[in-house]
């Protein structure tokens, strides 16, 4: 389960915005009540609507390291510096691409700073990253296999 | 598209805020290059830019929670 209380109290500012989406800044989280699955939702442009989920770290073991320049975009017009404890790692998933999985792009996780609510999309250079990670099977598929 | 003519050392200004140095010259095939600019201003190699840009738009939807729906009213 996701900590949806949180997600849900106000808006996140993306100071960058979001690759293809540069004039997305500001997101709101919509929770349907159970899953871990929720939708990020840009304010001011209906269609950079993403699916996200938590970053796994069963799966995909803990997340990278961040640099200066993340934590400083992270840490907002706060003087403190950014507390670990208070960021949210997720998956931007892609449910249209893959008829048979929902797929999860490893190379740009979304990191969200729960106190600052500031978010990054951390575009990672390792060629060797999944863009498209089978991540779960599509869900009329798992239904019908259950 | 503008052209400019640099050596080592020496640097570009893009606007008030933008500052690109020549750092080295490798094997004359690649350079290093130190790129200065402010926190807002995102910077990429362009290749996987173009990438992430791609497939971002190919996973935004304006049905995305509409599918959400869906998927939650599934067992």
């Amino acid at each position: 389960m996701i900590a949806q209380s949180n997600l849900q109290q106000g808006e996140f500012i993306f100071p960058q915005g979001i690759a293809g989406f540069q004039d997305a800044h500001r997101f709101g989280f919509i929770y349907e009540g159970h899953g871990d699955m929720t939708c990020m939702q840009c304010i001011d442009h209906p269609e950079a609507a993403f699916i996200l989920t938590p970053w796994d770290t069963e799966r995909l073991q803990s997340p990278p390291t961040l640099s200066e320049d993340h934590l400083t975009c992270l840490q907002g017009s706060s003087q403190a510096p950014v507390d670990y404890a208070h960021l949210m790692w997720m998956l931007v998933l892609n449910p249209f691409a893959d008829q048979q999985w929902v797929t999860a792009n490893l190379k740009a996780p979304i990191i969200l700073n729960l106190e600052t609510r500031r978010g990054i999309q951390y575009i990672r250079h390792n060629t060797g990253l999944n863009l498209r990670f089978p991540w779960a099977p599509q869900p009329q598929l798992a239904a019908s296999s259950a | 598209m503008m052209v400019l003519r640099r050596k080592t050392g020496e640097a570009i200004r893009i606007g008030d805020d933008i500052r690109i140095v020549i750092q080295e010259i490798q094997h004359g095939t690649s350079i290093r290059i130190a790129i200065d600019a402010p926190i807002h201003v995102p910077v990429h190699r362009l290749e996987i830019y173009q990438i992430i840009q791609q497939e971002n738009r190919a996973s935004s939807d304006t049905h995305a929670l509409q599918w959400l729906q869906q998927r939650s009213k599934q067992p």
